[in-house]
Order: C-alpha cells, then structure tokens, then sequence
C-alpha cells in the first residue's frame, strides 16, 4: 500500500478542484478523475484494513502547530473507514448524475470535490483542531451549492443553513477548548490529540462531573444539530428543498454522517463519564426523530421535502442505537450511517431527476411516471422499498439490528418505534411511490421520456450496492463490530447506571 | 551597556531608512516631471524596511537615552504597519497614477508609517505621544486626500476627534508625570501602584479615553463608521488596518499599567465594555447597505475582540491564574490583529476596485451593496479575494482570521471568562450573516454590467494580502511564537 494514503486521498480532491475551477469544459473530467482516486485508495484501504484489532489504522502524524500542541493526525478505524468509503462512492456517483450541469459547470465541480475534501477530513482526523478545520470547511461548498445553484428561496436557504450550522459548531468549539484547557500531558504539555483528550475524560482528577456535563453537552449539541435530531432539524427542509440534487444528495448522503460520526467518535467515548441522564435524552430525541420525522414526512406534499424528513427519521435510528449501548445496537446505527448514505442518494436522485423531467415535485400533480419512464421507476421503486426497510436490501439489516440491539435495553423506547413509525414509514412511502409513478398517465407527461443514461447509470449502481449489503452485511459490519465493542463495553447492564 | 552609532543604525535601521527616503522624495517632488516613481520608490524602502525590521537585533535593550527599545513586541507591530503600508503602496500605483499630487500621498503614507513604528518601539510616555501625533497628523490629511465634499467631511471629524483625544491622552500622561516625577513606561507603572490615589485614576481614565478613541472601543466609536465611510477607500484601508493598530499597542504598552494599578476591581467594567463594543459593532454592521460603512462597523467588533486580551489580562491578576494564561491571552490577541490587518487592508482595497468600477459606470453611492451584484463573474480576482477576506474576518479557517479568533477563543476559556467566550461566538455568528450577504450577491446574482478590467495595483494588493491571510492560516507556527514572545514583553 501507498504511504500516506489518508493525505493522498484528501489532497487529490483538492487539487482536482482547482484544476476544475480553472477550466468549465473539462471540469466534469476532472472531477471524475478526481474522485475516482480516492475511490481507488479508499477501496485498497479497505482491502488492507486489519479486521481484528480496533487500534486506529493508517496513520500519519506530523506536528503543525507545535506552539498550541496542534497536530496534523490522520488515521481510520472501523468507525471512520465505512463513512470513508461511503464519501467516495458517493462523490464518484454524484459527480456521474451530475454530468449534463450546464450553469458554471467549473465553479459546480469543483465545490463538489471541495466538499469531498471535507468531509474524508473530518472521518479522518485525529486532531481536534484539525477536525474543526474540516468541519467547518464542509459549510463552504454547501453553502455554495444552495446558494448559487438553488430554488427560488435559495438566499434565505443557504443563509440559514451556514448560521445555524456554525453557531453549532462554535458551541463544539467552546467544549473542545474545555476540553483541552483541563488536560495536560505527563510532558506538561497542552494537546489537541483526540484520542489522549477523550481518554482524559475517564479521569476524575482532571474533569469535575459538573465540568465534563457540560462538555458534554456542547459536543452533543453540535452533533444533534448536524445529524439533525429533532428539535434541531429545521435548517434541513429548507436546505434540502432549495439545494440543487447534487447538493442534497451530498447533505444528506455525507454531511448528515458527520454528525453521527461524531456521535461515535466523540460522544460515546465520553458517555460513562458524565451524567446517565444523556443516555436517557439521546434515546428519547432519538425516538422523537424516528417517529416526529415519520409523521412529517407523511404530511409533505412535495416530494423533495418528503424525502428530507424521511432523513430527520432515519437518522434517529442512529442516535436510538447509540443510546442503546449494546454491540448490536451501535453497530446497527454505524450501519446505518453507511446504508442511509447510499438508500437517501437515490431518493433525492429520484425526487431530482422527476423535478427536471416533470418539472414538478407536488406529489399531488405528478402521476403514472412509470408509464413513460420504465427504468426510472424500477430505480425509484427500489430505493423507496430499501427506505422503507424492504428485507434484502441495506436499510432493513440496519434497522432491524438497532431495533432487536435496543429492545434488550430500551423495550419501551422501540415498542414505540415500532407502533410510532413502522407503518407510517410504509405508507408515505408507498402513497407517494403510488401517487407519483403508478396509475393513469396524466395527459401533460405523456411525452416524458426515461432521464440521461448517466443518471440511470449512477442510481443503478447505488441500488446494487444497497442490494448486495442487504444480503452480504458482513463484509463491513465486521469492523464496525470490532469498533462497537469498546464503546459498549464500560456498560455492563444499564439498569446499573439509572436509565430509564 | 553603552551603544554606539552603529547600534543604533542596526536597531533603527528600517526607521532611519525610511525617514531619509521621505526626506528625498520631497527632494524630488520638487524637480520630477514624472512623479510616478515616487510610488516604486516608497515600495522599495518599504520592502527593505520590512527585511530590516525582521532582523532587527531584539535583545539589545533601550536606546536613545531609555526611550525607545527594539523587542519582540515592536518588531511585531512594525511587520503589521509595514505590510500593510506596503500593500496600501501596491494598491496606490494605480489610484494615484499620473496624478500630479501623488508623491504627497506616498510621503503622508510613509510619515504615517514611521509614527507608527515610534510608538511600537517606544518605552517612554514622550515618545510614544510625539509618535502617535506623527502618524495621527498625516492620517488626518491622508483621509482628505482626494479633496471631495465627503473626504473634507470625514477629514474633518477625524481630526477634531482625534485632536480631542490626543488632548486628553496628554493631559492624562501629564498628570502621570506630575505624580510619579518620570515619563518611562515602567518607572510610571511601578510608582503608581505604590501611591495609587484618585489623581492616579483620573489620568489613567484620561488615557483610556484617549486610547479608545484610537481604537474605536464603545463609547469612543462614534468617529470611525464616518471617517471610514468618507476617506478614500484605500485611505481607509490604512486607518483600519495600520493606525488602529497603532492605538492598540500603544494602549498594551499603557493600558496594562491602568489594569494593574487599579487593582482591577475594574476588569468587570472594562469587560463589558468589551462585550457592548462587539455586540453594537455587529448588530449595526447588519444594517448597513454600504459595505464601506459595513465593514467600518465590523472594525469597531473587531476592536471588542482584540479587546478581550485586556479582559483576560485583568482576570489572571484577579482569579490568580498564572501568567501563561495572561501571555497566551496577549498573543492571542496579537494573532487577531495580525490577521485583521491583512484581512481588512485586502477587503478595503477590494471595495476600493468596485468603487471604482462603479464611479466608472457613472453610479451614485460607490460603495452600495447592489455594485457587488455578480462581482464573481464582472471582476473575477476581486470577488475571489473578497470572498477569502470576508471569511477570514468572520472566523472559517483555513485563514488568517480563524486563528487569531480561535486563539481568543480559547484564551478566554482559559482564564474562565466562559460567558465572554459564548458571546464573541454568538457575536461572530452574528458578524457571518452580513459578511455572507455580501458573498452572496458577489456570486448569487445575476450580473449589474459587463465584466470589467481589474486595475493591475488594486490586483496585485489584494493578492498580496490574500498570500499574508492563507499563510499565516496554514503555517501559524513561526507568528504564534513571535506573538507569544511580544507578548512576554509586556509581561516581564
């Protein structure tokens, strides 16, 4: 394997959207190239990645800012290397649906690979300087997409987005200072070293509880406002509803993953430490999101925003599973992280692509797509199936494992789950699949004809993906076990520690 | 130790230059025909100024009779005015070209300039005054220098605020002179802990008012929307980036006597003060149309944050902290002002081609938000640099900006001011919505006009500045430790 793989695959992007930038009619190739590189890294990444140990893999380390003890720190472990993964696929995808972008195609695919260059950062990195760079740096491009690219109410949109964001961002930042101002190493020196730093937090010389809880609390709120958990999830809509596909498709795909990442990364690391309560609050804003997103996705008449809280609901799961504190449970969320990456990819793709063909996304005007649009369909349809947790596709392992992993610990809270948003899910889902595709043509749409073949191309390949980890979970949730295990493994029961 | 003439030359060496530089150009304005080498002139002792004040000797103690001393603390105030001078230059080679009164500009500039770099330097009360009057003086004729209606107005309002303040900075140092019987520095701040009575508090409340005029802390603010709004924009681009400064480190050199001789009951005071300067520049900044007058108030937050060092300063003699939670909280501080200079010289000089560009196209209100209408596609290169600038001034790495407004960040976590901390963030938050505004309409809206030639000075200005805010955001290393070892000046 190539040395510096992580700094390679990061870099590239970067040097890829420059290139971009510089000339729109080669941007589309560039950005291809560009992608497909890290694509290429990250797989061979995952081939070498040693599936036993939990130790962090492919490390770099070199000092930066040795003044504030700053390092730039890169390495994966099974946390970090699915959502890896995931990001390039995902910007190859996007970048192939995005082909025909004929407005400043330069400045489009070079913030699509800027992003790219983000988001592998934060998955990335080991130092917490150096992950609130990329963190932030995420904002740029989206801020970017939606604004430039966007619906009618774009301004308003992007604006939103890149404040609320950052305000919660700077929350985190407030705690990561906290954090780095209480510790010092046997050396006597201040480190932004994540790992030492959350080791530290096990220490009850170093950190008062009434401290470390309210640490806590800022890291957790920024991660509960990018996943975004209920009630901090209405930047979503309006992001989602003016961005571009393109951009959703990345929000949703990369940008939500940041947040759960952190959940894992950070959150649960800390979580013997401070207060029981916050086991009980993440499980309860997770139900609340499942259900609370379910109902809201069922109210929506466009298809786009439909979609959207459809993403507030499944990135409940996430938080439910991590708030369950067992092996099955955690790794059930992280793979629910990677399966919703890929199942949201193809339903913002679809709700995209009807937008541009149809030219609508009120589920109330559109009607018997199918008819005219026969590969499409078979796409949407399945996409929608493997949101609604069709068995045989990625979404239904993810979510059964968080539900049957919950149940041991938190009966009540996935009885409700269950009876709350089962159905619900089933039926906006299949409402809107019926109303849109099925039926009678409506005589407007009767000389629709299937989208590009690259569109066709890029959702076909995310629905064999989704496919083939429906029925081979295994190949990537072995080492999102392996990373699960130490999370879990301070909790013997929970009754122990006093949740409700 | 006594130094001789050639220590003096070594130590002095970028001042002496640029003093005899002056000295000719007037010389030559008086014979040349063509006075636009007077610009490439100026650039040129300013550049050889910069490499001498660099590696200016910083342990060799006082000179000139204990007045003026060359330390970490000088040197990295001198690299901020040099720079900035030097890209104000770059900018000014084409806004003045074949202008027949240009060398007057230049000479100003670099009067201004030296002012500047005496007051860095300076240990003792005298020097420091005739220095910041030096550079206060030119100001004032530079921020007239076009001679229109407004210039005269903002001119004038300056220098009758300025003047004020002056006045009562002296009457301050002049009651401090009457009570401790010196004018150094150190001797003045070691007396008057000794014999701390209410004569010693009203001159230090004198000297405080007169420096926050210079740095337009609340309620001293009122001069510098106006006077920004009015100069001439690459005029304005020195007073918020170059004389500002001058105001703050002046006022570390004083200010820091003020807070240990009041033994800091005070802190509190000077803490909300600090909190009410950034909120009222942020929240008026909102409103305003003109990104001229919109970034004139984002000066005023941006004196609140770099303001927080005092606060920090004030908590560690307080909380009892030790005093590496007080250096780190200067150098902090110093990181912010190094990366507003450049960020704000480049975004001035940014506004200065669109004002251009728009007086050109024969529009009222140059500076209105509506001329930044698709800048991104009208003139390329500025809309990029403005685009760094801004975010640089609202915090998002990786920039020159995000570091000094982490540093203070975190330098107020450390000394415990956690509501302080919370604050700046939200009021940084606040400051993203109107630096985001302008972005957006640089590359959200559809174009005012056709795409236009971007003045070659004005390009090369910002792209320099644009190199200083990138560098200083990526390699922070070698400037955190100059800060860190200025900072240890003020300390010892």
């Amino acid at each position: 394997m190539i040395d510096n793989a992580i700094s390679l695959m990061i870099a590239i992007p970067l040097i890829a959207a420059i290139f971009a930038f510089m000339n729109g009619k080669f941007a589309k190739y560039a950005a291809l190239i560009g992608s497909l590189i890290p694509l290429a890294i990250s797989l061979q990444m995952f081939r070498e990645f040693d599936r036993t140990t939990n130790v962090m893999q492919f490390v770099e380390s070199y000092d930066w800012v040795p003044a504030i003890g700053v390092k730039y720190t890169v390495g994966v472990d099974g946390i970090g290397l699915p959502l890896i993964l995931l990001s390039t696929i995902v910007t190859v995808l996007v970048v192939l649906y995005s082909w025909g972008e004929k407005k400043r195609p330069n400045q489009f695919f070079a913030l699509l690979l800027l992003n790219e260059v983000g988001v592998l950062g934060v998955f990335a990195a080991l130092d917490f300087f150096l992950f609130y760079i990329f963190w932030e740096v995420v904002l740029i491009p989206m801020f970017f997409l939606v604004g430039i690219w966007g619906g009618p109410r774009k301004d308003y949109a992007a604006i939103k987005f890149f404040i609320y964001t950052h305000v919660a961002s700077l929350i985190m930042l407030l705690s990561i200072f906290a954090l780095y101002f209480s510790y010092r190493t046997p050396e006597g020196l201040r480190t932004f070293d994540m790992l030492t730093l959350l080791a530290a937090t096990g220490d009850s010389t170093i950190f008062s509880p009434m401290a470390l809880n309210l640490i806590f609390f800022g890291l957790l709120f920024g991660f509960l406002v990018k996943m975004p958990a209920v009630p901090f999830h209405t930047w979503l809509p309006d992001a989602h509803v003016e961005a571009p596909t393109a951009g959703s498709v990345l929000l949703a795909a990369l940008l939500l993953k940041m947040g759960g990442y952190g959940l894992f990364r950070i959150i649960m690391p800390m979580l013997p430490n401070v207060s029981p309560n916050y086991i009980t609050l993440m499980a309860v804003v997770g139900v609340v999101s499942i259900v609370y997103g379910a109902f809201l996705a069922l109210s929506q008449k466009d298809l786009k925003k439909m979609v959207a809280y459809s993403s507030v609901s499944h990135m409940g799961f996430v938080l439910l599973g991590a708030g369950a504190l067992s092996v099955l449970s955690v790794q059930g969320a992280m793979f629910q992280q990677f399966s919703h990456g890929l199942i949201t990819c193809v339903l913002f793709m679809s709700a995209g692509t009807i937008q541009h063909t149809a030219g609508t996304r009120i589920i109330s005007e559109l009607g018997g797509l199918a008819d005219r649009m026969p590969q499409f369909a078979v796409l949407m349809m399945a996409g929608f199936m493997a949101s609604l947790g069709l068995p045989g596709m990625s979404g239904f392992v993810a979510e059964v494992s968080v539900l049957a992993g919950s149940y041991e610990n938190l009966p009540i809270y996935v009885l409700i789950t269950v009876f709350g948003s089962i159905a619900v899910t089933a039926g906006y889902h299949l409402w809107a699949m019926q109303k849109v595709m099925f039926g009678p043509i409506l005589k407007k749409y009767l000389d629709l004809k299937d989208p590009h073949s690259y569109e066709i191309l890029s959702m076909s390949i995310l629905v064999l993906l989704i496919i083939y980890f429906g029925v081979q979970p295994a190949t990537i949730t072995d080492i999102m076990g392996v990373a699960a295990e130490p999370l879990v493994k301070p909790f013997i029961t929970l009754a122990q520690t006093g949740v409700i | 130790m006594t130094l001789g003439f050639g220590d003096y030359l070594s130590l002095m060496g970028a001042e002496s230059l640029l003093t005899g530089l002056v000295m000719l150009m007037i010389l030559l304005g008086l014979y040349l025909k063509n006075k636009n080498i007077q610009g490439y002139l100026a650039l040129a002792g300013l550049g050889i100024a910069l490499f001498l004040s660099i590696g200016a000797d910083m342990t060799k103690g006082p000179i000139f009779f204990g007045t003026i001393e060359v330390d970490a603390l000088s040197q990295f105030f001198k690299l901020i005015f040099i720079s900035v001078s030097l890209i104000v230059v770059l900018a000014g080679l084409t806004r003045y070209k074949d202008s027949p009164a240009q060398d007057e500009f230049y000479i100003l500039l670099l009067l201004a300039t030296i002012g500047m770099m005496v007051v860095a330097s300076s240990i003792d009360l005298l020097t420091l005054w005739i220095g910041f009057e030096l550079a206060s003086i030119s100001t004032y004729a530079m921020a007239a220098f076009d001679k229109e209606k407004r210039n005269l107005e903002a001119a004038m309002k300056y220098f009758i605020f300025g003047s004020v303040s002056s006045a009562m900075m002296l009457f301050g140092f002049s009651i401090l002179y009457g009570l401790t019987g010196s004018t150094r520095i150190a001797e003045v701040a070691a007396s008057s802990m000794e014999m701390m009575g209410p004569a010693t508090l009203v001159a230090l409340l004198f000297v405080v008012a007169g420096f926050g005029f210079k740095m337009a802390l609340v309620p001293f603010h009122m001069w510098a929307p106006d006077t920004y709004e009015g100069s001439p924009t690459i005029v304005t681009a020195f007073l918020a980036a170059g004389s500002k400064k001058m105001g703050f480190v002046a006022a570390f050199k004083v200010i820091f006597i003020a807070l240990v001789a009041l033994r800091l009951e005070w802190f509190m005071a000077f803490a909300v003060l600090v909190a009410i300067t950034m909120t009222l520049g942020n929240v008026v900044a909102i409103w305003q149309k003109s990104v001229k007058r919109m970034l004139a108030y984002s000066s005023v937050a941006y004196a609140g944050y770099i303001a927080i060092a005092f606060v920090v300063v004030g908590a560690v003699n307080n909380g009892g902290f030790d005093l590496g939670v007080a250096q780190n909280g200067i150098a902090a501080s110093l990181m912010l002002i190094l990366g507003h200079a450049f960020s704000k010289t480049g975004a001035f000089i940014a506004v200065a081609v669109v004002g251009y560009m728009a007086l050109r196209e024969g529009r009222n209100n140059p500076d209105d938000i509506e001329h930044y209408a698709g800048l991104g596609r009208r003139a390329p290169i500025t809309a990029f640099c403005m685009l760094v600038f801004l975010f640089s001034l609202s915090g998002i790495p990786p920039t020159a900006g995000f570091v000094g407004k982490f540093l203070v960040w975190g330098s107020a976590m450390d000394s415990g001011l956690v509501w302080l901390a919370v604050l700046f963030a939200l009021n940084s938050a606040l400051s993203l919505y109107y630096y985001l505004r302008v972005i957006m309409y640089m590359y959200m809206k559809e174009p005012a006009g056709a795409k236009i030639a971007e003045p070659r000075g004005y390009v090369l200005a910002m792209v320099v500045a644009l190199v200083a805010v990138f560098y200083i955001g990526i390699f922070p290393q070698a400037f955190v430790d100059f800060a860190s070892s200025a900072a240890a000046v003020l300390l010892h």
